[in-house]
């Protein structure tokens, strides 16, 4: 936990002394990049949320929608 | 390169690829719109807005795109929640789904997700284990009506972008039905960008108004006899029906986005998520160590079904960070913390590793761990108290860890040169991974997913 409040305040801080500017965003751009989960990967976080206790904070559905928790 | 530099001008982040960079300047001529038209006029979804305003504007999405997607997914088990904890989880299903994304004008776009999904179950066969066949147990399924289901589904989303591309709103509604469970949703979020495009917040909301259709074990049904029954005196469970059937989900989001250098950046979210309403799944058997057994050959019958909370707080916490090593390997990371109020926490972490080994072709390996708690209502089968509150012998609610394997490979045309009905094929994506559960769940899932552009 202490590793992931760190990270947070390391993203958060870092926000003011780094811009990588547009046309410096060449790799960032790429792809494989993306921030999010891909859409061929929303079946295996279905099967997540219904095999698992946990589900959330990964772009996919909450508890809701489904006979699953 | 060439398709990098071409990139590296385009200021938005709302999935422009390379791709339709190079088609935006394909398309600034009036022959260009208007094969556009016709390809769209022929995709059953209508909507297309024409650019009437002559200067050149950035679209935050060049032309429509459509992904179809199919997964085939298999599991077995010997842990099933239907028969109290003990008893066959083999369990296939097949989805197929339908992503079309439209350009609505140079800001707007509009999503439609539809999708179907077909299984059959041991498990959920034995709601009903006495269909006449031979002798009953809970290791082999019925050929009962509860045996499989379809789940559809609708879920449109419609984006905003600013002028500027510095903030986005969105909403969205969510309706599907099942054979027992029907849901109905709705939300939206706010995105603001800012210190040039280098950090990203996100504000977003959900609500699922939720209802079952409660299915109950058939021993537990008014009315039930059956003279096979076995066991020392009367079979009478103390069972009484649910009385409200309705399930309501809250969420709220928060998401923030950070690049950390030219090749690295990161991303953490938290979800806050409130649920009410009957969270128990009433099919779910449970046997009491207190009460005696009875049998109908060797399935046993219910004392009760579970019984969970009227309500339970959710909060996961995860953070994805990625780093762009070389032109070959991209290192994708994910961790998630995960808390909630029935006492499970839970730890998950993946690493998916992007190879690209041509220039059309990426392989991607990926590794994910789970590791959870287990709730402070869970008891193995014939352990839990007649005289407790709240129970359930569900093994998804139990302790236990379980290793992820997989591989994919994605082919990737940028000049979408294959043809389909006016719209080209840009991607191809097949996935394969092995599940692997502490508690001997073990399962599978196929993924196939196409992305076509129109032209």
């Amino acid at each position: 936990m202490g590793k992931l409040v760190f990270l947070f305040l390391l993203l958060a801080f870092s926000s003011s002394c780094v811009a990588v500017r547009e046309y410096d965003k060449v790799y960032l751009n790429d792809a494989e990049m993306q921030l999010g989960a891909k859409t061929c990967e929303r079946f295996e976080t279905n099967f997540h949320i219904y095999r698992e206790a946990s589900s959330g904070a990964n772009g996919g559905k909450t508890g809701g929608g489904c006979g699953c928790n | 390169m060439e398709e990098k530099q071409v990139a590296a001008v385009d200021a938005t982040k709302i999935s422009v690829s390379v791709n339709e960079n190079i088609q935006t300047i394909y398309r600034s001529n009036g022959l260009g719109k208007l094969l556009g038209s016709i390809a769209f006029a022929l995709c059953t979804f209508t909507g297309w807005a024409q650019q009437t305003d002559t200067s050149y504007k950035q679209r935050v999405l060049e032309a429509s795109e459509i992904d179809v997607l199919f997964s085939y997914y298999n599991q077995d088990g010997t842990h099933a929640a239907v028969t109290g904890g003990e008893g066959t989880e083999d369990l296939t299903d097949a989805t197929s789904s339908l992503v079309l994304r439209m350009p609505m004008n140079e800001d707007d776009i509009l999503t439609v997700d539809v999708g179907l999904s077909a299984y059959t179950s041991a498990s959920s066969s034995n709601i009903n284990p006495l269909d006449g066949g031979n002798n009953v147990t809970p290791f082999d399924a019925s050929s009962g009506e509860s045996r499989s289901d379809v789940l559809a589904y609708i879920n449109p989303s419609y984006q905003h972008s600013s002028g500027d591309r510095n903030s986005i709103w969105s909403a969205n509604a969510y309706l599907s039905s099942e054979f027992d469970y029907f849901s109905i949703g709705f939300g939206g979020s706010y995105t603001r960008l800012f210190n040039e495009k280098n950090t990203e917040l996100t504000l977003s909301g959900r609500v699922f108004l939720d209802k079952w259709n409660a299915v109950y074990p058939v021993e537990l049904r008014n009315g039930f006899f059956d003279n096979r029954i076995s066991g020392n005196g009367t079979y009478n469970p103390n069972f009484s029906e649910f009385d409200k059937e309705n399930r309501n989900s809250y969420t709220l989001s928060l998401s923030f986005s950070q690049i950390l250098s030219k090749k690295l950046q990161g991303v953490l979210s938290v979800d806050f998520v409130s649920q009410n309403g009957l969270l128990s799944t009433p099919f779910q058997r449970v046997y009491f160590s207190d009460q005696e057994d009875f049998f109908i050959d060797d399935f046993q019958l219910a004392d009760d079904v579970e019984h969970l909370p009227d309500s339970r707080l959710k909060i996961p916490l995860g953070g994805r960070l990625n780093y762009y090593l070389n032109d070959l390997v991209v290192l994708r990371t994910y961790y998630r913390f995960y808390w909630d109020d029935w006492g499970i926490t839970s730890h998950t972490a993946s690493l998916e590793v992007p190879l690209k080994v041509s220039e059309k072709f990426t392989l991607y390996p990926t590794y994910r761990y789970y590791t959870q708690t287990a709730a402070d209502y869970f008891y193995p089968k014939e352990e839990a108290l007649s005289t407790f509150e709240f129970y359930t012998s569900d093994y998804d609610l139990s302790k236990y860890d379980s290793h992820q394997y997989g591989l994919g490979i994605q082919y990737k045309d940028i000049f979408t040169s294959a043809k389909v009905f006016n719209f080209g094929l840009k991607t191809v994506d097949l996935r394969f991974s092995q599940y692997d559960r502490s508690d001997g769940l073990n399962a599978f899932i196929i993924t196939l997913g196409t992305t076509f552009v129109g032209n």
